[in-house]
């Protein structure tokens, strides 16, 4: 049972009114006024029909602590953190809880530029949360609110300028939205630059969604690969909630996992860009280690989570990284200052189909075959040093990399198993180039459960 | 020196400074709880001018929607039009962020019943029992409801009540020249209309912008109201009103430039209510003893009840009053229009009087018995309230009591009236005679044994 409300370093998330209740909403916003330096802070959300009550809140206490509070309305974190770099504002915030379902929500914090708040950064937030320490400005202080309509289009601009979009419009693409923000920037690309995309779950309503807004290949099978053929479309592609992951299918109707994407993505920027670097978390695919090296590249592997990516980025120089991502289908591409955005990966892929002169399936076909196979088991906390341990006695022979659990990796084979950061569980994930590795990952599955209660 | 604590959390609402005190985190709290208390439904809320208002405002919208209520923003106006239009649209409740006459370093929240009339003393006591309890409805994401303006119908509805009460075209005949100060508060987007193209008047307003700041005392007085005064002479204008922020009071200025005692200007509204219709008055304990004259001349009662617009209004209800208010506080109100005090019943009744009579300002308080008043206030320590209320009864041993709000002492032609106030740690003193020199000995009397001195 996940828990309805999680406080972290990436923020705050949870269930409306059972977790995340208007009191949260007013004391984050409340602290991150008192924590950003002065000037205004630019703020979003995703269509969840939570997101007005807690718009309020965070426009109030940011207003209160002396912020000019600029509204974009309902729009993408990825143009939210556009915003915030093009008019030089102290900082953002994102309402949406991206791929959770639509009883859920979430506050996403940014700094200047648009970027992520490293973990100093978001735990110096969290003390000023936790301490209730607020600086409220006197009467005189107070800031002002006003709204913006124009930050989809000035985000397109930027867009504009990194694609070839005069060659990527003749592609017929149907696009689930899962009823989020990327509908409104899909729909504008189709008035503005001509693009043929054909939207489904595009209404914005924001109580309920058509499905779950992530970008698993369930989700992807579900009602977007079906489609495809049958429309005699070039790709299907589908967005989370605030459209910062994606999925795809080809135009034979196959869905492909989302696992996939970043794979694809390294592929293709990769002899494009001066980075031979890419960050990517210790549960994503070992195939991204074989299209680095063909290019002469090289895998950093990070624990799970954006934090530590975040915090990876920042250790180099923007020049020096190429690529970041997870298996989730969310990229971060140097162009857009690393940032997570579904709609620029989506554009990534296509402008490979047109300067590759291929269709999907067949660039998918070329990679060579990974098999991934994924459990959970819920845990026993006291139980995990133990799990641990045997686990590194067991699998001694290989390489070992404990930053985030335990991860052992043999030519051609590897596992990972860690502990959920949002649920209580063990996760087990094993990869094998090739075949499924069955035996591996009954036994793993096996071993991690008899420390399970 | 014990810090000062510029916060009161009472039966009469919220209200402080603005900051360090009056937080966007408590006017969340107590919006929630108001929501909590209406049980859901849609909810009325505006402003006065204030610059903490919008932040206040978004705050209880914030607080609102959490607990399930719809909220219909009416934006700037003044206090009896959100009271009217919360009535008359059938919402569940209203709010005001208003804090009426105090400086503008101050808000607070008023709050109205589904009928648009202030909670009753026992709505109170159970809305802040919710609120300390922090026992908040909180709603889920499909039961968060509607945030909506409407800034149009309110004014509309408001001022059609009031004409409907008067000669609109003997008034628009006499083409009135008049001064208007509305401190730039929540009666400058309507007075201005209302006087000049509903009333055919020619205006001469100062202080009519609502985006400025209070240019003076936000309280409408003699002593407050000079540029006013100043105005009327140099426009030789037939008479001048003056508004508090939250439009609610009213001071009225004669031809020659004179502010009118706000007893006079309520006790000439109550002349010309009782004339079209005799019965009952309600006014509280500080209101001059010239309405009782009036009323009794015409054959009606006058009800006394303690200090508070909410205690003159529960009475009016009882008694089904024809008028009543609150001298001192410029307050007139006509339960034909609302159950509310309302500046804008009272600018109308005194042009129509004045274009059926043909006399002027001054004239027509000519016409009024003349009585010498005197207000103040001193300092007292906690716990020494009874005493001095004791020494005050055995000072003036023949003195008729009345002890439902402090100490009021009946004497034959004067009374002297001593009660503690709500907002701060004062005693406020009225006296009234027949004689400016029987005024001055009965309130210098008083203070001086109330001060020890």
């Amino acid at each position: 049972m996940q828990k309805p409300l999680r406080i972290s370093h990436v923020g705050l998330r949870g269930v409306v009114g059972r977790g995340m209740t208007a009191s949260h909403v007013l004391d984050f916003a409340s602290a991150f006024g008192t924590f950003l330096g002065p000037g205004p802070v630019v703020i979003g959300r995703d269509p969840r029909a939570s997101g007005i009550m807690i718009r309020e809140g965070v426009a109030s206490g940011l207003m209160a602590t002396g912020h000019d509070v600029i509204d974009l309305g309902v729009v993408s974190t990825p143009v939210i953190q556009h915003a915030i770099n093009r008019m030089d504002a102290a900082g953002g915030m994102s309402i949406g809880a991206s791929h959770n379902s639509s009883s859920w929500n979430a506050l996403k914090f940014l700094g200047p530029r648009g970027s992520y708040l490293s973990t100093g950064e978001a735990g110096e937030l969290l003390d000023i949360y936790h301490l209730r320490n607020y600086s409220f400005s006197e009467w005189q202080g107070i800031g002002a609110y006003r709204t913006a309509d124009d930050a989809i289009d000035r985000y397109l601009d930027d867009i504009a300028g990194a694609f070839e979009l005069d060659s990527l419009r003749r592609y017929k693409v149907v696009v689930d939205c899962s009823n989020g923000t990327s509908s409104l920037i899909l729909q504008r690309m189709n008035e503005r630059f001509g693009f043929r995309f054909i939207l489904i779950n595009a209404r914005t309503g924001g109580v309920e969604f058509a499905h779950e807004p992530n970008t698993s290949s369930r989700t992807v099978a579900l009602q977007l690969a079906p489609l495809v053929q049958p429309l005699g479309a070039d790709a299907g592609f589908l967005f989370d909630a605030d459209s910062d992951r994606v999925a795809f299918a080809t135009e034979t109707g196959e869905a492909v996992t989302s696992e996939r994407v970043l794979p694809l993505l390294t592929d293709y920027l990769l002899p494009r860009g001066a980075g031979k670097l890419v960050i990517a978390n210790l549960s994503t695919t070992a195939l991204l280690e074989e299209v680095a090296a063909r290019h002469g590249g090289r895998v950093l592997r990070v624990p799970v989570g954006r934090q530590a990516a975040i915090d990876a980025l920042s250790s180099y120089r923007p020049e020096q990284v190429a690529i970041a991502g997870e298996g989730t289908g969310a990229v971060m591409m140097p162009r857009f200052r690393f940032v997570y955005d579904g709609i620029a990966s989506m554009l990534a892929v296509l402008s490979m189909m047109h300067e590759e002169g291929k269709t999907l399936s067949s660039i998918i076909a070329a990679y060579p075959k990974y098999s991934i196979l994924k459990g959970e088991i819920p845990l026993v906390t006291q139980q995990l040093p133990a799990l641990f341990t045997e686990l590194q006695a067991r699998y001694a022979d290989g390489q070992m990399n404990v930053a985030d659990g335990l991860r052992v990796d043999w030519p051609g084979k590897w596992f990972h198993v860690r502990v959920s950061q949002t649920e209580p569980i063990v996760r087990v994930i094993c990869e094998q180039k090739g075949a499924p590795p069955t035996a591996l990952f009954e036994s793993l599955m096996e071993l991690v459960r008899s420390y399970a209660a | 020196m014990p810090r000062e604590h510029l916060l009161k959390i009472g039966v009469s609402g919220i209200r402080g400074v603005v900051g360090e005190f009056l937080t966007p985190l408590l006017a969340r709290a107590f919006a929630q709880a108001f929501g909590t208390y209406v049980g859901g439904g849609r909810v009325v809320v505006g402003r006065d001018t204030r610059s903490s208002g919008p932040m206040l405002q978004r705050a209880v919208h914030c607080g609102l929607l959490a607990s399930g209520c719809e909220v219909i923003d009416v934006g700037v106006l003044p206090t009896p039009t959100i009271q009217i239009y919360t009535g008359a649209t059938r919402a569940r409740g209203g709010l005001a962020i208003t804090a009426s006459h105090n400086p503008p370093e101050y808000n607070a929240l008023k709050l109205f019943n589904g009928s648009g009339l202030f909670f009753n003393h026992y709505e109170r006591s159970e809305l802040l029992d919710i609120y300390h309890q922090s026992d908040f409805r909180q709603a889920y994401n499909d039961e968060i409801l509607r945030l909506s303006t409407e800034t149009e119908a309110p004014a509309r509805m408001h001022l059609e009540r009031v004409v409907k009460h008067v000669n609109v075209d003997r008034i628009r005949a006499r083409k009135f020249r008049v001064g208007l100060d509305s401190v730039n508060g929540a009666g400058s987007v309507m007075s201005p209309g209302f006087l000049s193209e509903t009333l055919g008047c020619e205006l001469h307003a100062i202080s009519i912008d609502p985006t400025k700041p209070f240019p003076r005392v936000a309280e409408p007085r003699p002593d407050t109201l000079g540029d006013l005064a100043e105005l009327v002479r140099t426009k030789q204008c037939d008479i001048a009103f003056g508004q508090d922020p939250d439009g609610d009071r009213l001071a009225v200025v004669d031809e020659h430039g004179n502010v009118l005692d706000n007893d006079d200007v309520l006790a000439l509204a109550v002349m010309i209510a009782l004339e079209r219709r005799p019965g009952n008055v309600v006014v509280n304990l500080t209101t001059s003893s010239v309405i009782d004259d009036v009323v009794t001349a015409r054959g009606g009662k006058v009800y006394r009840t303690p200090v508070g617009e909410a205690n003159v209004v529960d009475v009016m209800q009882a008694v089904n009053a024809v008028i009543g208010g609150e001298g001192s506080n410029g307050g007139i109100i006509f339960p034909a229009v609302h159950l509310c005090r309302d500046s804008y019943t009272g600018m109308a009744f005194l042009l129509d009087r004045m274009a059926e009579t043909g006399l002027t300002m001054s004239q027509l308080a000519a016409q009024l018995p003349r009585y010498w008043r005197r207000l103040g206030k001193t300092g007292f320590e906690h716990g020494r309230l009874g005493p001095l209320m004791q020494a005050l009864e055995d000072r003036f041993p023949g003195a008729k009591l009345d002890c439902s709000d402090g100490l009021k002492l009946l004497l034959e032609d004067s009374w002297v009236h001593v009660r503690s106030s709500n907002t701060e740690p004062i005693l406020r003193i009225a006296a009234e005679a027949k004689s400016e020199a029987g005024v001055e000995k009965l309130y210098g009397d008083v203070l001086s044994l109330l001060s020890g001195r």
